[in-house]
């Protein structure tokens, strides 16, 4: 029973990394109609910030990671500023192709800035252990749960209770509309892709210390937190991050109780199983052509 | 059962979309080579009634009998929306649904689609077989486009044409493979009077020269009484009267559902 | 004195520039002569036609998302999957059973087309982004398979395989598989040209352009996507086998999803819907930053970002495909002509 709830919550610690990923993709996709394929790379970019952050001024991780919160911003503001403002008359799957577009930019100024050896980040809580129900959890772990719930529920609460959240939201269900009412539409964006930087550093700040920095740290995070929002369905702002938690928790579950070499392969097996039966996610909706 | 000179039949026809009810025992029948109106208010379940008997809709209840072209009769609601025109059945689009980055002729080709008998295989091998009948039936749309008079614009795209013109091209897309009946969608909206009188005539000689019935749902009532044999009139799905254009214009129960009562309007 | 008519009807220039599979060999040829030309000019070094290589087997897997997404309006971001799939049975069958060449590719290529029909009866119930992840879920799946079947792909080390022989006697070197990449390209482009202007290209542009109208003309959508993902499976197999005979390895991390996208960059900036925009696109997002970009000084090491920055730009000012810039280059030089003319006349 104890390496159940030690896999769970485990799986809980993957499960936050994968929903705050997936929560930066479902918001850019609702206000920018955009899939952006390169929030993982710009993740791992903005992780090696913190990291070069940490090895060259000995600043304390906390700040460091801080530092990587601010890249974040920057970055996201001078994607939507330079390049996502002017697409507007582009096509979707060209958009996802812009995605793919900065990918490359992005793969190509990270060796140059912080060279191709791998790196090390810490933990932010280095040492400890919370021994719950016979489980071991390290503190750390505990953290980035309690960490990724609260930074969660904040966000819901903005978005769900203010004005601000609002603007979001309407920019969500129809750009086109919320302009002609007045949102500021251009500044929704400017902010989405700023939150979404900022959930893509913690992510990578939290698994980071799992392995090491390298260019494709963030990649099983980027598809694992797509997968998330196609389980859990594009049409609402919570079912990726339900899925993602169920794709941390699952994940594991079947790697320890079924197979640890096909444990992935079967899980994206369910997943698809399961899109056949429901194909617009958890908790999706379907919409009815006229004719 | 099928009189001999009836191309369609419709008994008893019902479908309901969650609790409404959108066509309610429906009946009426369509004589060969004749042009018959189906009319209604709006939201009456014209439209309903088509997307039934084309089998975009599969009805709750009720029987749709048609003469296929062979000759043989069958109850439609038996086939996949895809079979409907190989039996003889065509149908038109209101959002006239052309492929706007083909040319016209490429669009009309579309409608022989069922007439191609070449695999795929040859197609991509381009073996005489296939040739011959991309040929053939290239010819036999250039043939069409001339009769509806827009033959000179074949190869042009069909993105940024008249809408005029894109009606003309989508009813040379029904007429390719050579049906018993064409149900038209609303032909006459977004035309002026004069584009209106060129439909009618259109309309005419698709069931002179085309050998072919034709069931016209329509608003435009000047164009349904030039121009249909008879009319059925319906209203909230239900039917309502159905007879010749001169006795339905007489109809009172056509009237109140048109206009509301001939009192209330007597008495403003 | 007589005048001699030099002009035969059947053999003058027009009709030659006219014909559109005379246009392929052509084209074919002109490809050809390029490892002659690299040993000819030190400039164009060999390796570049491992590169140009690379980038025409790309071409033929991107030709069948164009049809799959191009042509059917289907999106798929699985090709990695599959192109990995057959490179890997085709290796294992060459070397590791010692069967023929041509027993190989053939099983290369019905492998990895049955799972894509089977994602073709899946696409009917799952559209458009969630079929895309899905595809991309599959490609995952074998991605992960490849790490892990070790006594099949000798996962992470790789799967070695060596230049084919054909028909049990003629072995190929380097130059050789070349022109047979060339030839194979070739056939593709032409087999894909007969599809899409026939009565097939016509299916699917009305399964893009409006289904319901598709299916009161009498289309099978389920036949058509069935069709269009087998296709594209196909294409992508046989590029996956001419990608492990020429570069003679294949890794699990070369299956990607970047890879993926990479095709789809490709058609998107090649054009979609354009055979030949396809090549080009080819080159563009693979060739270039070897070829050209690494070339430049001080930013050789830029090369991918600087073709990061040029995908952008080229969505941003040709939507529609840059092969839509020689139509504006023709443009240009059609009113610099009638300028002329003009003159001429007054």
């Amino acid at each position: 029973m104890s390496t159940f709830i030690q896999i769970l919550l485990r799986s809980l610690e993957s499960g936050s990394v994968y929903a705050l990923a997936a929560l930066g993709i479902i918001i850019i996709y609702r206000t920018s109609n955009i899939t952006n394929f390169s929030q993982g790379v710009v993740g791992m970019f903005n992780t090696y910030v913190v990291t070069y952050l940490f090895m060259k001024t000995g600043a304390p991780l906390w700040l460091c990671i801080l530092g990587g919160v601010v890249s974040a911003i920057l970055v996201g503001l001078t994607i939507d500023f330079l390049v996502i403002r002017h697409t507007k008359k582009v096509a979707p799957v060209a958009k996802q192709i812009i995605t793919l577009g900065l990918i490359m930019v992005v793969m190509g100024i990270a060796p140059i800035l912080f060279g191709v050896d791998p790196l090390n980040l810490p933990r932010l809580i280095n040492d400890g252990n919370l021994t719950l129900l016979e489980a071991n959890i390290s503190y750390n772990g505990l953290f980035n749960i309690v960490f990724g719930l609260v930074l969660m529920f904040v966000l819901f609460y903005v978005l769900q209770n203010t004005k601000v959240g609002l603007a979001v939201r309407t920019t969500a269900s129809n750009e086109y509309t919320a302009r002609l009412m007045g949102v500021p539409t251009k500044t929704v964006t400017l902010g989405a892709w700023a939150v979404a930087g900022v959930l893509g550093v913690l992510s990578g700040v939290m698994i980071a210390p799992t392995t090491s920095v390298t260019l494709n740290l963030m990649d099983v995070v980027q598809i694992n937190a797509l997968i998330a929002c196609v389980l859990g369905g594009f049409q609402t702002f919570y079912g990726p991050i339900i899925g993602a938690y169920l794709i941390g928790v699952s994940r594991n579950l079947l790697i320890y109780y079924v197979s640890s070499v096909w444990g992935g392969q079967i899980l994206y097996i369910l997943i698809l199983i399961f899109l056949i039966f429901r194909p617009y996610g958890l908790i999706g909706k379907k919409t009815v052509k006229k004719v | 059962m099928l009189a001999d000179n009836e191309v369609l039949k419709i008994e008893n026809l019902s479908i309901a979309f969650g609790g409404l009810k959108a066509v309610d025992n429906l009946s009426f029948e369509i004589k060969k080579n004749e042009i018959f109106g189906l009319i209604g208010p709006n939201g009456a379940g014209k439209t309903t009634v088509f997307n039934c008997i084309t089998q975009f809709y599969k009805p709750n209840d009720g029987r749709i009998l048609f003469r296929t072209k062979e000759g043989s009769e069958t109850n439609l609601v038996d086939h996949k929306v895809h079979e409907i025109i190989k039996l003889g059945l065509v149908r038109t689009f209101q959002n006239v649904e052309l492929i706007r980055e083909l040319s016209i002729l490429d669009n009309v080709m579309i409608g022989a689609h069922i007439d191609f008998k070449a695999t795929i295989l040859e197609q991509a091998l381009r073996l005489p077989r296939a040739r011959k009948e991309e040929k053939a039936l290239r010819a036999e749309a250039e043939e069409i486009l001339k009769r509806l008079g827009i033959w000179e614009r074949k190869d042009m795209l069909v993105f940024g044409q008249p809408y005029g013109i894109l009606k003309k091209v989508e009813m040379a897309r029904t007429l390719m493979c050579r049906p018993s009946l064409i149900i038209l969608d609303e032909p006459a909206a977004g035309l002026n009077d004069v584009e209106t009188l060129q439909l009618a005539q259109l309309i005419r000689t698709i069931r002179d020269e085309f050998d072919c019935a034709v069931l016209l749902v329509e608003h435009d009532m000047r164009l349904v009484m030039d121009v249909c044999d008879r009319i059925c009139a319906i209203s909230f799905g239900k039917f309502l009267a159905k007879d010749t254009a001169k006795e339905i214009q007489k109809n009172k129960a056509v009237q109140e559902a048109y206009l509301g009562s001939s009192e209330e309007i007597h008495h403003v | 004195m007589k005048k001699v008519n030099l002009k035969t009807p059947s053999f003058n220039l027009k009709t030659l520039s006219k014909n559109p599979y005379l246009q392929f060999i052509l084209f074919g040829l002109v490809l050809s002569t390029l490892p002659i030309l690299a040993s000819q000019f030190s400039f164009i070094k060999s390796a570049y036609i491992t590169t140009i290589g690379v980038t025409l087997i790309y071409a033929i897997a991107a030709l069948g998302l164009n049809l799959l997404l191009g042509w059917s309006g289907l999106i798929s971001l699985g090709t990695a999957g599959f192109m990995g799939l057959a490179s890997y049975i085709s290796a294992y069958l060459t070397v590791d059973m010692g069967l023929p060449f041509e027993v190989a590719i053939l099983a290369a290529i019905l492998v990895p087309t049955f799972i894509g029909v089977l994602v073709g009866l899946v696409s009917l119930k799952i559209e458009g982004l969630y079929l895309a992840i899905a595809t991309l879920a599959v490609s995952e799946i074998l991605r992960k398979t490849f790490e892990e079947f070790e006594a099949f792909t000798g996962a992470f080390s790789g799967k070695a395989a060596s230049f084919p022989v054909l028909f049990n006697s003629i072995q190929l070197d380097r130059a050789t598989m070349y022109y047979f990449i060339v030839f194979v390209l070739i056939i593709i482009m032409l087999i894909t040209y007969n599809l899409v202007n026939g009565q097939m290209g016509r299916a699917l542009n009305a399964m893009r352009g409006s289904e319901a109208a598709a299916q009161a003309m009498g289309v099978n959508l389920l036949k058509y996507r069935l069709v269009a993902f087998a296709l594209a499976t196909i294409f992508a197999s046989v590029s996956g086998v001419l990608y492990v005979h020429f570069i003679r390895y294949s890794y699990p991390s070369s299956w990607t999803l970047k890879l993926s996208l990479d095709f789809l960059a490709m058609i998107v900036i090649g054009g979609v819907r354009s055979i030949y925009g396809t090549v080009l696109g080819a080159f563009i997002v693979f060739a270039v930053p070897d070829l050209f970009l690494k070339q430049i000084p001080y930013f050789s090491q830029l090369s991918y970002t600087l073709n990061g920055i040029l995908i952008i730009l080229v969505i941003m000012f040709y939507p529609n495909g840059i092969v839509m810039i020689f139509r504006d280059i023709k443009n240009v030089f059609l009113k610099l002509f009638k300028k002329g003319n003009g003159n001429h006349v007054s």
